[in-house]
């Protein structure tokens, strides 16, 4: 455990209540956890709530990717373990909203390196000075994901339309247990697929895993584009998706406001189907 | 298993491979793939169980690839007359064949039916064969083999489930004895283990007992009890009851879609692959040497019909 | 000809490991070639499931590790084709059920039975993908052409050299209108960046997801567009030199044409 000196201008005030570490999880790989962490994150620090994300994907980082700081971080993870570097130093702070900052994963080390006490314990350090702590697990149930959850007190489950990620978010879901009150994102929806019976819908995937729905969120090719490029996609409140990433946040927050949903208009890819198939929704 | 021998009881032990299947009007006594000792013992005992209930019956005895001699053949036929049993004839292998010549026996060739098939009824059925579909029966063959591990299984002592320890009271020393009553040893039944909460895939119940589930079972679970298994809610993993041989144990849910079902050495699975829609709950058990599946209110009509395999 | 053991990674999740391995495996006995697959993800298995064989899982390969049944009891054949089986993974386990060494003899033994033995990895680069690289003789990397999944499979493309195993790459899921408008990375940039010999570009395709989800590899369509892309990667794989599809025409339509219709 370190001294924590909050060095630089943004260091938000210590909160007297411990703040919320959640951990975002799947089981399944590629459905979008990465992705929910950096916009609920940054939503949430758009509403003013101060925010640190973890990436606890040792050897496979990409939660610096998504949100453009790669060439930002200085120290990760394991320097702050292994004491190398204290939480300020490897805190990289947001290029795009102000109370929001990143602790990356080492890239060229390993999963088995990480100590999960230490880790339960810098969370807890990590929880004394923001209001959420939102941790970004890695695929699989491994150590990786033990190390994740540990030190984690509330989880957010993704889950993708297929029916091999139901059943590995179902597992998830299963090994974390009730302690962790998991809520459920739904990523990649397809609504004009869903229409023609080529995709599960929502009540499908909730009636395995019976969790409460957090929000759904359509499969836009923006998303890959802002990933691609470091700019969340949760920064543009007024679009479709921006604005769903929001409404999750305040629920996250507590507030009452309806799941989002999305529209069942059609995608630019079920408009290109729609073309060239012959068939109209 | 208990027997009455002399004024005491003594445990045989638990059935393995089905012995006895009703087969349409007639039994089939099955000593393929087992010690013959062992499987005469076991007839001795069944028919002992119920003097009388199977007079007037014909049988057919199944000897698989198992050798047998002609005085093996005088033993079955001398205890069956005793229980007014008629031995129509006997199956197996070539050799079983040119026996039956030498003994004046009728020979029948043809499969014996391995694996079962999950039957839906809407009404009851009568005794008697009932066609499998296609896919259903190219189902047969896969689990075959699978079937016959399990069966092996058994026979060697292995269980999925662990069997009880019974703790057997020691000898009372003999001024005690002139004084109190012999000691019985009492099987007690194992408790049901109650589970409540959804089992989520990759979770596992393994139970000597029975299991209830207040919840529902997702695809990737699994049950496994040597009693039966009961759902309070929807079943879609993996069912395994009476897993220490017990045939009569039955699987039961309100909304049975099973990945697969299993009943002692009895493996199913649903042909079909679209998911129908049930509307009563449902149980399944082993009838006529397979796994049927019926609904909740017929289930005493379907047992008191006929000979069923226990 | 002695049979060829090839671990299907990627280190990033939901790339499409399964699904290629589901379908180059049925591709490949289609063509008349002995296959067997392996489920190397314990606990998160679904190679069974996109192949719509999970109700016919008795014995996985944690049972024959432990010695409980034999290989072929494992072995689910997939009625569809001549020669394809699955050895499913353990659903109620987790990864460390298994050792390198065991899950490396399996893979000789089913190799014994087999032309190709293709194997399934699980996501990440912990105990169960060198458990799943332990068993291979050759590796192919798949990933989509996105910065992430790159990374991903560069980390994977260094311990695989490692080993010493060869290595070979399939894009996968590419949106070619997207590379033309710059929003994605080009074929030839992720061949730059990983520097691996390129054995497939598979577009993506929305049919996928129905396929899998009825457990019906897409390859089974005749009219799938896919069919003949997979059909390419086995070739290249036997040794054949197959020019790679072009995806890149010019013009409007030829832009919009890309997105549906490959060849």
């Amino acid at each position: 455990m370190h001294q924590l000196q909050p060095s630089f201008e943004n260091a938000p005030e210590r909160a007297k209540p411990l703040g919320r570490a959640i951990v975002v999880t799947s089981g399944k790989g590629g459905v979008g956890k990465t992705t929910t962490t950096a916009n609920l994150g940054t939503a949430l620090a758009q509403r003013g709530a101060s925010v640190a994300l973890v990436d606890a994907d040792v050897g496979l980082r990409n939660l610096d990717i998504v949100l453009g700081l790669e060439s930002r971080v200085k120290y990760h993870v394991l320097d702050v373990l292994e004491e190398r570097a204290t939480l300020d130093d490897a805190l990289v702070a947001d290029k795009h909203s102000e109370k929001l900052f990143l602790l990356a994963a080492a890239q060229s080390r390993e999963k088995e390196e990480v100590d999960t006490e230490k880790m339960r314990a810098l969370i807890l350090a990590l929880r004394e000075r923001f209001e959420y702590v939102l941790i970004d697990c890695p695929a699989g149930i491994e150590l990786g994901f033990r190390n994740a959850v540990a030190g984690a007190e509330e989880a957010i489950v993704v889950c993708t339309p297929e029916v091999s990620a139901v059943r590995d978010v179902d597992r998830v879901v299963g090994l974390l247990g009730n302690r962790f009150r998991p809520q459920l994102v739904i990523n990649r929806l397809r609504p004009l697929l869903v229409k023609k019976g080529k995709m599960l819908s929502v009540d499908d995937v909730n009636a395995i895993l019976r969790l409460p729905l957090l929000g759904v969120i359509a499969d836009e090719p923006e998303i890959i584009v802002t990933t691609n490029k470091g700019e969340p996609l949760a920064l543009r409140k007024d679009a479709p998706t921006g604005a769903a990433y929001h409404a999750i946040a305040a629920r996250v927050a507590g507030e009452d406001v309806p799941a989002p949903m999305p529209v069942t208009k059609e995608t630019f890819f079920d408009k290109l189907g729609a073309l060239f198939g012959g068939k109209k929704a | 298993m208990w027997i009455l021998k002399g004024d005491s009881y003594e445990l045989l032990g638990t059935w393995r491979v089905a012995l006895l299947r009703g087969k349409g009007l007639g039994l089939e006594l099955v000593f393929a793939g087992r010690e013959l000792g062992e499987a005469f013992e076991e007839l001795e005992a069944r028919l002992a169980e119920r003097p009388g209930f199977y007079r007037g019956t014909s049988a057919l005895a199944n000897f698989g690839n198992e050798p047998a001699s002609s005085d093996v053949i005088a033993r079955l036929q001398s205890l069956l007359i005793e229980a007014g049993i008629e031995l129509r004839a006997v199956t197996g292998s070539s050799e079983i064949e040119a026996l039956a010549r030498d003994c004046g026996l009728t020979y029948e060739s043809g499969e014996i039916h391995a694996a079962p098939e999950l039957e839906r009824r809407r009404a009851l059925r009568p005794r008697g064969e009932v066609k499998l579909s296609e896919s259903a029966r190219s189902l047969v063959a896969d689990f075959a083999g699978a079937r016959a591990d399990i069966a092996q299984r058994r026979r060697r002592g292995e269980a999925s489930v662990p069997q009880l320890e019974l703790a057997v009271q020691p000898e009372p020393s003999e001024p005690e004895r002139s004084r109190a009553a012999p000691l019985h040893v009492v099987e007690a039944p194992p408790p049901t283990l109650y589970h409540t909460g959804t089992l989520r895939g990759g979770q596992a119940l393994h139970h000597s007992g029975n299991v209830v589930v207040v919840g529902d079972v997702n695809p990737g679970a699994e049950i496994v009890a040597s009693g039966d298994v009961l759902v309070f809610g929807r079943l879609a993993g993996v069912a395994h009851a009476g897993a220490q041989g017990d045939e009569a144990a039955r699987v039961f849910a309100l909304d049975l879609t099973a990945t697969q079902l299993r009943i002692a050495t009895f493996i199913a699975a649903d042909g079909e692959n679209a998911p129908r829609v049930r509307s009563v709950p449902e149980a399944a058990l082993v009838r006529d040497g397979r796994i049927v599946i019926v609904p909740f209110d017929q289930i005493d009509q379907l047992q008191e019909r006929g000979i069923s395999s226990v | 000809m002695s049979s060829r053991k090839i671990v299907i990674t990627s280190g990033k999740g939901g790339v499409g490991k399964t699904t290629t391995t589901a379908n180059l495996g049925a591709t490949l006995a289609k063509r008349g070639k002995r296959v067997i697959l392996i489920d190397a993800d314990i606990g998160l298995r679904n190679l069974d499931l996109v192949l719509g064989l999970e109700k016919r899982i008795v014995f996985d390969l944690v049972e024959v590790a432990e010695g409980r049944c034999q290989l072929r009891q494992a072995l689910i054949k997939d009625k569809r084709f001549e020669s394809l089986s699955i050895l499913p993974a353990a659903q109620t386990r987790e990864k460390d059920a298994i050792n390198e060494e065991q899950f490396a003899s399996i893979v000789d033994l089913a190799a014994e039975a087999a032309d190709y033995v293709l194997i399934d990895c699980p996501a990440g680069i912990e105990a169960g993908f060198r458990n799943a690289i332990a068993g291979a003789a050759e590796a192919i990397v798949v990933t989509t052409p996105e910065v992430s999944a790159i990374r991903d499979a560069d980390r994977v493309v260094g311990k695989l050299n490692d080993r010493g195993k060869p290595i070979r790459l399939i894009v996968n899921r590419l949106r070619q209108e997207m590379v033309r408008s710059g929003d994605m990375l080009s074929v030839e940039d992720v061949c730059e960046i990983l520097s691996v010999e390129l054995v497939g570009i598979v577009p993506d395709d929305e049919e996928v997801i129905d396929t899998t989800n009825r457990g019906e590899p897409i390859v089974l369509d005749e009219t799938s567009r896919l069919r003949p892309i997979y059909d390419k990667i086995a070739r290249r794989l036997e040794g054949e030199i197959v020019p790679f599809t072009n995806f890149d025409q010019p013009g409007f339509f030829g832009r919009l044409i890309d997105a549906l219709k490959a060849g």
